[in-house]
């Protein structure tokens, strides 16, 4: 991150670079392009790759599945050609589509508790022509970038009131409640949990937080009860796992427990490439999906985990002190809650995997194989990379709404 | 300004603090993978070894079972077999199509196992291989091993089959092996301990296990069955083996192989002399009590059985009118007749009652009561002792010493000589026959003894019932002088301990005017088998005796007629034709016993059979050492090669 220069600048002599900044956008494409923080994008590359080739192991013993890799290889090809772009594109762009493509998330999940296909238990996918598409994954996208947009339009110098964070809660909870409706438990807890990451940086007071956590942790019995009988088995399943109990509704004990003897097997330096015997003998299901961590874990061990979460943790670091250097709220906040969205991927797929979360259903962002997500995580790295190229731009609060 | 500035303050710290539980949370993770990869990987991969390690039960090989001459009985035989692997088939009917196109299968059985490879499917079980045809031929394996190539999921492969080389021969000793039905298994589990049952159970439920059914199989069953051991296999999660981990630890260990005491030669010479009549042949060693051969003719190919025999099969199997199932040799259960005349006169002799010179007149006919009893003889013997009256077979002087001995003294002697025992020798189906007597028949029938009974006993008629064995028994007791006798059948292995022994004291002179009486039988001008006494071996001759069993009462109005015998009667309604011998007759080795079922007479049918047959034993040497002998050198079990 240091290549640009602007590492150890304060925020004054930031502020006297706009100049610099304001002309990215009369630059060539291609000058553009070699203006984009590399480092950040070639590690991206390498964790895709990553997935690439796990994606290749899980499904070495199984020539039904031996293409996947490639398709995930086409997938993150198109992805990062419009990661770039949309990198490239000006951040008032992003605050323009903003609401726009909010609305249209919303209608989305609508039409999917309309007329959705139904799988794995729930209404979650969208059938347009040959593709199929989980609305609720752009849904964690879309809340952001509006509450962005939201927070950039009300907060002035002098609006510090809780009153204003009342609408950013309203912006979050309509997604939230269609998704919950499916059911789809983690991906509303997801979209909560990165929209709340946007509100509190916002600056919604401690106090107001602290009430809303408690409160939160003391609906927790109610929201048991009005859970879908699969998800509560989820919970049974991952309460019973605690205490060592051994039940197997839905076969998720199972999952779990061969996913952990993967991952544990996998010891220190892991059994090598291609030589996972859990992995290559089909013993955890989803392996090539959401339990990929599984593969890793086995194949290259605690290294390799380690690596993989280091990888992760400097993306989002990176990501994190890119939105600090916003000077926009816009991008400030939509360049914040894009980093928290993938972190909560991450955090909800891993903890999950090694027995730390309930089965919620999340994929590895860049490692799982899966159209939606890699669409939703590229889409926030390009919107990262894109409030990251235009951090100077004030960007004028009078904007087109 | 200064708001502003703190509210940007604000937005820094709370980056900050976002970022910090950011790292928080990363760490718990990295705690949390430290302990499942560094700190409790050992559990975890041992985890995964059960997990993938898969100990396969591997049976053993069964034990031989071999003829005193170490001839295999009971062997091994390679089989090929085609399964169709169901999820490597696209297509099953059009799979099993071409598979019928190549060798014979019924459209019914492929209708069947289309069902079967549809099912396996359905429970994710298509790496488990249905077989399709079992006992391919020579031409059909080769023809299937040529094309297996080109279908896709078809397997050509050898198998171990049980398998009996000497066919029908040994059917009724041996028996058989079959899958074990749930009969078998709870039989087999008799305290047993749960564990240990259901490891039975679970043993017998490889498709490459047998069980003994019936015989010899079913008799030394444990001795012949070895331990199972296991193969080490590396599977997937759906239980498909992906490799093989070889582990002599854990190998099997084979059955032990079994010898019995027959010649293999002489039984396969005496099946062959019977030729198309029904009967039975039991031989002897008078010295060692082996028995040297034990036929029961017509019989069954065991070999049918060991795969299941079909129903329509065993069906023709059941109803053939000459029963073949049927054990003749020592579960046929014939009135002995003349042949019993020995034992009723060693009762006679032996209870005091009547000296051997004792001279009885033979008119034809004995009056007794309000009865008249016929000799077989029409116009009577004339005047008989007791040699003669054996040698003529004079059922008057049988009447009549039968009479004056009693029916308990008659009854005792015979289970002197082995009546009314079942001599099991390790088979089954083993029966004893009747030796009646006044206590048997109040309890049996409910009524008192009548005397005149007595004279039926005396010339082996009557409710009297005994086996071919039981009658082999008798000659050789009486060729060896009434020696101790222990007839066994088993070589090598597990002795029958169900058998008696036959060493209740019997005086060698009273002996040796049986053994004359049947000397003269054979031997002297006038004997009922005159005919068939020299062995052809120039010089050394048989001695023996011969018998007629009725199957059915004469009526007075045949008896009138002349009707008696010959091929003007049905022949299921035929006399049995019996026989007893031994030979040489002045050195007695071999003592054996016949019967022709509808044979007619004893002498025409059934002693040149007898004849010839001890004339096979004495030219082969068929008593001579057995390969099981202290000093001959064994095949240790299992070593053997499987023929």
């Amino acid at each position: 991150m240091s290549r640009d220069g602007y590492t150890g600048f304060s925020r004054g002599e930031a502020r006297t670079r706009t100049a610099t900044s304001l002309s990215f956008e009369t630059m060539g494409p291609l000058r553009r392009l070699a203006k984009l923080p590399w480092g950040f994008i070639l590690l991206i590359i390498a964790m895709a790759l990553t997935g690439v080739a796990m994606l290749y192991s899980s499904a070495y013993t199984n020539p039904a599945e031996h293409n996947l890799w490639y398709l995930q290889l086409t997938r993150f090809g198109i992805s990062f050609v419009m990661m770039l772009l949309l990198a490239m594109m000006p951040l008032s762009w992003w605050r323009t589509l903003a609401l726009p493509a909010y609305a249209f998330t919303v209608l989305l999940l609508v039409l999917v508790e309309v007329m959705g296909v139904t799988g794995g238990g729930a209404q979650r996918w969208l059938q347009i022509g040959p593709v199929a598409v989980q609305p609720s994954e752009f849904a964690k996208l879309a809340t952001t970038m509006a509450l962005a947009w939201y927070y950039d339009r009300v907060i002035t110098p002098t609006s510090g009131r809780i009153l204003i964070h009342l609408g950013a809660v309203g912006i979050m909870l309509i997604p939230a409640a269609l998704i919950f409706k499916q059911p789809d438990f983690g991906t509303t807890l997801a979209l909560i949990a990165s929209a709340g990451v946007v509100i509190f940086l916002a600056g919604l007071s401690m106090r107001v937080i602290l009430v809303g956590i408690l409160a939160g942790i003391a609906a927790v019995p109610g929201i048991y009860f009005i859970l879908a009988d699969y998800q509560r088995e989820r919970v049974d399943t991952f309460l019973a796992q605690l205490s060592g109990e051994a039940t197997n509704a839905l076969g998720e004990s199972y999952q779990i427990e061969q996913g952990l003897i993967a991952i544990g097997g996998g010891g220190v330096n892991g059994k090598g490439f291609l030589q996972g015997i859990q992995s290559q003998q089909d013993y955890v299901p989803e392996q090539h999906t959401d339990f990929i961590l599984t593969v890793i874990g086995e194949e290259f061990g605690f290294l390799g985990t380690t690596a993989l979460l280091i990888g992760f943790a400097v993306i989002l670091g990176w990501s994190f002190y890119s939105a600090s250097q916003s000077h926009s709220w816009f991008g400030r906040l939509a360049s914040a809650g894009a980093a928290a969205t993938v972190a909560f991927y991450i955090v909800f797929n891993v903890g999950m995997v090694i027995g730390l979360l309930p089965v919620v259903g999340m994929p590895l962002p860049l490692i799982s194989y899966g159209g939606t997500a890699m669409l939703t995580t590229m889409a926030c790295f390009g919107l990262i990379l894109s409030a990251h190229m235009h951090r100077d731009e004030k960007l004028s609060s009078t904007g087109i709404i | 300004m200064s708001r502003n500035r703190s509210i940007e303050d604000d937005f820094t710290r709370r980056m900050v603090l976002a970022a910090s539980a950011g790292g928080v949370v990363w760490a718990g993770l990295v705690a949390r993978l430290f302990q499942l990869q560094v700190l409790e990987r050992e559990k975890y991969q041992a985890a995964a070894e059960d997990n993938h390690i898969k100990l396969a039960l591997a049976p053993p090989q069964r034990g031989r079972i071999l003829d005193r001459f170490g001839k295999p009985l009971a062997s091994h035989r390679r089989a090929g077999r085609v399964s169709i692997v169901p999820e490597q088939t696209r297509d099953p009917a059009g799979t099993l199509a071409q598979v019928a196109a190549l060798i014979d299968l019924p459209d019914e059985r492929v209708e069947r196992l289309a069902g079967e490879i549809t099912a396996s499917r359905r429970r994710n079980a298509g790496f488990v291989p249905v077989v399709v045809a079992n006992e391919l031929t020579y031409e059909d394996f080769a023809r299937m091993n040529v094309h297996a190539a080109e279908i896709p999921g078809v397997q050509v492969e050898m198998a171990l089959t049980r398998s009996y080389p000497r066919g029908r021969d040994f059917a009724h000793v041996l028996g058989y092996v079959a899958r074990a039905s749930q009969d078998d298994l709870e039989r087999l589990s008799v305290g047993m301990e749960g564990d240990e049952a259901k490891r039975l159970e679970k043993l017998f439920r490889h498709p490459d296990m047998r069980t003994g059914r019936q015989g010899m199989e079913r008799f030394a069953e444990e001795y012949l069955r070895g331990k199972p051991g296991f193969r080490k296999l590396v599977t997937n999660a759906h239980g498909r083996v992906i490799e093989e981990i070889p582990d002599d630890r854990f190998a099997p260990v084979p059955g032990k192989d079994l010898y019995i005491t027959i010649d293999s030669d002489l039984q396969r010479a005496t099946i062959e002399r019977f030729g198309e009549e029904s009967g039975a042949a039991v031989m002897i060693d008078i010295e060692t009590g082996d028995v040297l051969a034990m036929v029961s003719t017509p019989a069954f190919d065991p070999n049918d059985f060991v795969n299941g025999i079909s129903g329509t099969a065993y069906a023709e199997l059941r109803d053939n009118p000459q029963s073949p199932l049927y054990p003749r040799a020592h579960g046929g259960v014939y009135p002995p007749g003349s042949t019993f005349k020995m034992v009723v006169a060693t009762a006679a002799l032996e209870s005091g009652a009547v000296k051997p010179t004792d001279r009885v007149t033979c008119n034809g006919y004995y009056h007794f009561g309000n009865r008249t009893w016929h000799c077989w003889k029409k116009g009577g013997h004339g005047t008989m002792d007791m040699h003669n009256g054996i040698k003529h077979s004079c059922d008057v002087y049988f009447y009549d010493i039968a009479r004056r001995t009693g029916v308990e003294a008659i009854a005792a002697t015979a289970r002197k000589f082995g009546f009314g025992e079942a001599w099991t020798l390790g088979m089954t189906g083993a029966r004893g026959g009747l030796v009646p007597d006044p206590e048997w028949k109040q309890r049996a029938v409910g009524e008192p003894w009548y005397e005149g009974e007595t004279l039926n006993f005396g010339i082996g008629q009557g409710q009297l019932g005994v086996t071919p064995l039981q009658l082999a028994l008798m000659t050789a007791r009486i060729a060896s002088e009434g020696r101790s006798l222990k007839p066994h059948l088993v070589g090598l292995g597990p002795q029958s301990d169900e058998d008696g022994i036959l060493d209740q004291p019997l005086d060698k002179d009273i002996i040796n005017i049986m053994k004359s009486g049947m000397y003269g039988v054979t031997s002297e001008a006038g004997g009922t088998a005159y005919r068939s006494g020299d062995l052809g071996l120039g010089g050394p001759r048989i001695a023996g005796k011969s018998g007629t069993a009725q199957v059915r009462r004469i009526t007075m109005a045949e008896r009138d007629k002349g009707i008696r015998k010959g091929l003007n009667i049905e022949r299921e309604l035929r006399d049995h034709a019996l026989f007893v011998a031994y030979a040489p007759a002045d050195n007695p080795k071999y003592a054996c016993a016949i019967v022709v079922e509808h044979g007619e007479s004893g002498s025409g049918a059934a002693a040149p059979l007898a004849r010839d047959i001890l004339r096979f034993a004495i030219e082969n040497d068929s008593g001579r050492k057995p390969a099981y002998g202290k000093t001959a050198s064994v095949t240790p079990p299992g070593q053997g090669e499987p023929t």
